[in-house]
């Protein structure tokens, strides 16, 4: 065969195979590192070991069911997201419309608010754990010298407050990251829409809800969706704060999946588990775009 | 272009040679060594650094704080990198090593070095705790520190009052009152006749166990059922509630820092504590008690106080490459001379010799007191599931105790989950 009857000359040859090599030290590190364990996962959660060795079931998915605690850690996962989300974002919306006009100290207020993000999530709980402390912390003692009874105020001894705290302390360190997001969605708007509701007469609350909040709308869905996949996953400054306590009070799914799988061992429930969070937040994720996006 | 690649493959070839190298080094006798930090991984890193200089087998560490200590213990075991040579554990974490066979027997291993059975001169409750199933099984570890529960009280306080020293759990209930009553704690503040941990899981439950068999009550029956809510495990938590009462707010949370700040800082005069705090008490930068409070064995109800014992054993992991070399450290770690160095540390001895040894005792005098703990000591349910049972068992109690449940609910549920667990059955 004559050599110009080939398809492709070596050079050409060599130039389509290009891409590919490029690729592949990055789709090897991919499968090894993500795409095997996921497998692997999955294959575990369907495992089960008994006497007579490995078989295949499914067991696991079907004890979800029935299990108080998966149930009550989940209904506690979700009803933490919400009230955690709602408040971070209101608070870090209202900042944002605040300081995104002219006030004096903008830049010192800017910057303060965003210290409590900068702390490691585990320093976090550390300090909020001695802060709340019944007889011995800062928020009781200065309570007491305000002459307030702090007798019932046992914070992560009651189950209520305990939830409330944990809550509390997400939307402390999280809404300087909602409001930095939103602030800078905020700036990013043009001033003619401005400009055209103010010759159309427009009021304040008709142009924040006909103006600035549609044109937010990017910047609110980024937020809302990053919050929430952290929030259903929150794991750390809870695990320090009450390691889910008093009780199962403020057990949250993550802190049930690891013990599951390291302290009971039971690798195959934990990876269930693991499985409806994934499941749920992807179809948490799904409304929040749908929902964004359907008014345009 | 060309001379810069050349180089590139040089500095690999050479990094591959001296990795080469390394491994080649490490031919001579080594062992590597699991352990808790603070003073019991200590004492055992310390022995372990004399006996390298001595034998010249090199000694690698693998220091974990208590709380990651069992996790990174058990994904090694299961997965069989035999990355350490001894581990050092807690004795609850033991039947779910021994149970899944991830430990070597020791028998065979003593047999080969002229021996049969463990020295006599362990405490017998110690060496209980390293057979699986406990007391007659196969013996996989060796005691290295006697940790067993104390009563701690202020003896001032109770003279002051005219109280006599706390026998039974209803004197201890008595005197918390009177002492509330009577007493100011440090500055002038509120004095709490008792102090406890009733935080969810292993802290709630190594706070009640005492309580709930001195009531007369058991987790299993004879027929190996859960009963925890029995008429004798419900007044136990009945009775918990009422010490309750007389320990400082937010008690449903504490653990053992927390018990500890409260008696160090003269606000509660009583709890259940472990060895391990002794030393803070005569401790001037800590302490605002010293030579205050009183060590003693746990008191009566129903039935004969029993402490829980809670102690360190040293093993070797089935799958060991050196499991020769392991034992010989581990008997050598082990004998009285090395655990009396560990116990000038601050670690109690699991041999009976070291509890009357002169030196010892001068400088530890609650000793005869911790040996009549340690001896008459009870393990926790011996079950490779006690993780998951002392969770459960723990949320229900720690629930009882904030107000959320009453006892009863408490117990009926906790015994529902228990039941669960043991089906289930892994």
């Amino acid at each position: 065969m004559p050599r110009s009857r080939r398809l492709f000359s070596a050079g050409a040859r060599r130039e389509l195979l290009l891409p590919y090599l490029l690729v592949a030290p990055a789709l090897a590190v991919l499968l090894a590192l993500s795409i095997y364990p996921l497998l692997y996962s999955i294959a575990v959660s369907l495992q089960q070991e008994t006497a007579s060795g490995i078989v295949w079931t499914l067991a696991h998915f079907k004890r979800l069911a029935t299990d108080n605690f998966f149930l009550t850690a989940m209904a506690h996962t979700f009803v933490y997201a919400i009230a955690a989300l709602t408040c971070e974002f209101v608070f870090g919306l209202a900042l944002a419309l605040l300081l995104n006009g002219q006030i004096r100290g903008r830049g010192v207020f800017r910057a303060s608010l965003l210290v409590p993000m900068m702390l490691p999530t585990v320093v976090v709980g550390i300090v909020w754990r001695l802060l709340l402390n019944p007889n011995f912390g800062a928020i009781n003692g200065t309570l007491k010298q305000l002459g307030v009874n702090t007798e019932s105020l046992t914070w992560t001894a009651s189950p209520r407050l305990a939830f409330l705290a944990v809550v509390a302390v997400d939307v402390w360190q999280w809404t300087p990251f909602v409001f930095l997001v939103l602030l800078a969605g905020l700036q990013a708007i043009p001033q003619e829409p401005y400009e055209a509701a103010l010759i159309d007469g427009s009021s304040r609350w008709q142009t924040f809800r006909h103006v600035t909040l549609p044109l937010l709308k990017p910047a609110i869905l980024i937020v809302l969706l990053l919050r929430t996949m952290d929030l259903l996953r929150v794991f750390d400054q809870i695990f320090i704060l009450t390691e889910g306590g008093p009780g199962f009070a403020t057990e949250m799914i993550s802190l049930y999946i690891y013990r599951t799988a390291f302290r009971f061992f039971d690798f195959g429930y934990a990876a269930a588990m693991s499985f409806v969070l994934l499941a749920l937040t992807n179809v948490v994720s799904v409304i929040y775009i749908k929902l964004l996006h359907r008014e345009e | 272009m060309r001379l810069r690649t050349l180089v590139i493959f040089a500095v690999l070839v050479l990094m591959v040679w001296a990795a080469g190298c390394a491994q080649k080094q490490s031919s001579t006798k080594q062992l590597t060594l699991a352990l808790v930090e603070g003073v019991e991984g200590e004492a055992l890193k310390q022995a372990a650094l004399d006996y390298q200089k001595q034998t010249g087998v090199q000694i690698n560490f693998a220091q974990f704080p208590y709380q990651n200590l069992f996790e990174k213990e058990l994904i090694d075991l299961n997965a069989r990198t035999a990355a350490y040579d001894l581990i050092m554990l807690d004795d609850p974490w033991f039947p779910r090593f021994a149970g899944n066979q991830f430990l070597a027997e020791l028998t065979p291993l003593l047999i080969k070095r002229g021996k049969s059975e463990p020295d006599a001169d362990f405490v017998e409750a110690s060496v209980n705790v390293c057979r699986f199933p406990y007391h007659t099984g196969t013996l996989y570890a060796l005691p290295y520190v006697g940790n067993s529960q104390l009563f701690f009280y202020r003896k001032d306080l109770f003279e002051k009052n005219g109280l006599k020293a706390p026998s039974t759990w209803d004197e201890v209930l008595a005197a918390a009152k009177t002492i509330q009553e009577k007493e100011k704690g440090a500055n002038g503040g509120k004095m709490y006749g008792y102090v406890m941990r009733a935080a969810q899981g292993n802290a709630a439950v190594a706070d009640f166990m005492p309580i709930f068999w001195a009531f007369g009550a058991e987790m299993f029956d004879s027929t190996g059922k859960p009963a925890v809510n029995s008429p004798e495990g419900i007044a136990a938590l009945e009775f918990m509630l009422e010490l309750g009462k007389v320990s400082p707010p937010g008690y449903a949370s504490f653990n053992a820092d927390e018990v500890s700040a409260h008696l160090l800082q003269d606000t509660a005069a009583m709890s259940i504590n472990w060895p391990a705090w002794i030393s803070a008490f005569s401790d001037p930068a800590r302490s605002k008690v010293i030579g205050k409070i009183e060590f003693a064995v746990l008191p009566d109800g129903r039935k004969p106080g029993q402490a829980e014992i809670g102690n360190w054993l040293i093993a070797i992991p089935r799958y060991s490459q050196n499991a020769e070399a392991a034992m010989d450290f581990l008997l050598w770690a082990t004998t009285a001379e090395q655990m009396k160095r560990s116990a000038l540390r601050g670690n109690p001895p699991t041999r009976k010799s070291l509890f009357q040894d002169p030196e010892l005792v001068a400088k530890f005098p609650a000793y005869p007191t911790q040996f009549r703990s340690l001896s008459t000591s009870r393990p926790r349910p011996r079950t490779p599931q006690w993780n998951e049972i002392e969770n459960a068992f723990g949320i229900f109690l720690s629930k009882a105790n904030s107000g959320e449940l009453s006892p009863t609910e408490a117990m009926n549920q906790a015994n529902a989950e228990i039941e669960k667990i043991i089906q289930r059955g892994r």
